[in-house]
């Protein structure tokens, strides 16, 4: 898909690409630092230029990559899917953020020292390339430019962006929301689920809520009461146990519209899709609270 | 790790985030589901139903169903209108439930003036 320069639709995938770069960034001056501290200073100066000079390059190559990758059928699925995961990954709270293992060990040799920051890049970077391939719909122009405009805030303003998102911690909170469109806007264009999509218009918003559930989970079940918190799980569960009836539907054929139902076999799987959902989610309720009584159990003494 | 792990508030950004900051992105996440429901509804189906002059004349681009062509930024801009409408909705509505609340009973000043 081309955009046209400086229209909306241009504007807001630079936009969104910039974001998620910049949310889902690798910290590089902390693995430069790690790797080069036992070098030579003469070779210090060396290492961080030819390593970040390898990283962006390997990062611009893994984005176009990409998005020849996604478009493969069933890959803009399995990406869109890749990103749930990475928006709830994201908006997940870690009171003890860990050093990466991948640079813990100092480099001795210049090449040595590149190959580390080279490689911990690239593995860092898989979830990043992946979101802005999704979000950059097939543009190479736009990934690169997202590129160039991110990549050097992160390297030479890192502490920028820590400023930037220590003083608004919602910036946070906006990118696992945009990683949730992002994902959306895949999974919806999938090419094998096309048809599919086309005859069941009304579950996209399911898929919609159902990916911004599962994403933004880690958010609003902060906000929760405890004993609410059931609903983060079984909100989602609900949706998927909807959306399967439409596939099954689909798949072997049966109707499952009640309007539309004729002998009792459809009346039965029609009671099925509204109300057999209950009894798991009893069960559901009634084993948690079995846990929670036991885990304060296991507590007190 | 990534770079915004750094700081401690960012790692955390559910518990640490400001009132405001949330109310904006809820606001932008609700028109993003908003954006998604227009993407849901089959168009036929409003004309079906009679409803096509009532939606499309009057409601005009700014219809649900229009959303569904909305970009981010455009998502992002409705979001902020919707936040910025909540909060002065919050505030009048704040002030006026405050001026409806009756003076304390055992208050020396039933009347409430300070100068």
């Amino acid at each position: 898909m081309e955009f046209e320069l400086f229209s909306a639709a241009f504007l807001s995938a630079l936009f969104a690409i910039i974001l998620i770069d910049l949310v889902l960034a690798g910290d590089n001056a902390l693995i430069i630092g790690l790797v080069a501290r036992n070098l030579p200073k003469d070779t210090q100066g060396k290492v961080i230029f030819w390593g970040t000079f390898g990283a962006i390059a390997i990062r611009a190559a893994m984005a176009i990559l990409v998005v020849y990758i996604l478009a493969v059928p069933g890959f803009m699925l399995g990406g869109g899917l890749a990103l749930v995961w990475i928006a709830r990954k994201l908006l997940m709270p870690d009171p003890d953020a860990a050093i990466s293992h991948l640079a813990k060990a100092p480099a001795a040799t210049f090449a040595g020292a590149v190959r580390t920051i080279v490689i911990a890049d690239a593995i860092m970077g898989v979830d990043n390339v992946l979101a802005i391939g999704g979000a950059a719909h097939g543009s190479v122009l736009l990934i690169v430019l997202g590129l160039a405009i991110s990549v050097p805030i992160i390297v030479w303003g890192s502490q920028l962006v820590i400023k930037l998102v220590d003083r608004y911690p919602s910036v946070i909170l906006l990118g696992g929301a945009v990683l949730a469109w992002t994902a959306y806007s895949m999974i919806v264009r999938e090419p094998l689920l096309a048809a599919w999509f086309e005859a069941h218009t009304a579950t996209k918003l399911v898929i919609a809520i159902l990916i911004f559930s599962i994403s933004l989970g880690p958010w609003y079940s902060e906000r929760l009461a405890e004993r609410m918190k059931p609903l983060v799980v079984l909100l989602p569960a609900l949706l998927v146990w909807m959306l399967a009836f439409e596939v099954a539907a689909s798949v072997w054929k049966v109707q499952v519209d009640y309007l539309l139902a004729r002998d009792h076999g459809e009346y039965l799987l029609e009671s099925l899709r509204w109300l057999g959902w209950l009894p798991p989610a009893v069960l559901f309720l009634w084993a948690r609270e079995q846990l929670v009584q036991r885990i304060r159990r296991i507590a007190r003494g | 790790m990534l770079l915004i792990h750094r700081s401690s508030r960012a790692a955390n950004a559910v518990r640490t985030v400001s009132p405001g900051g949330e109310l904006f992105v809820a606001s932008v996440v609700i028109c993003m589901i908003l954006a998604s429901f227009g993407d849901a509804i089959d168009p036929a189906w409003i004309g079906e139903a009679g409803l096509e002059v009532a939606l499309f004349d009057l409601g005009g681009e700014f219809s649900v169903l229009a959303m569904r062509h909305w970009h981010l930024l455009q998502l992002l801009l409705a979001g902020t209108i919707l936040a910025a409408g909540i909060t002065v909705l919050r505030v009048c509505s704040n002030a006026f439930y405050k001026a409806l609340r009756p003076a304390p009973t055992g208050g020396v000043e039933k009347v409430p003036i300070k100068l």
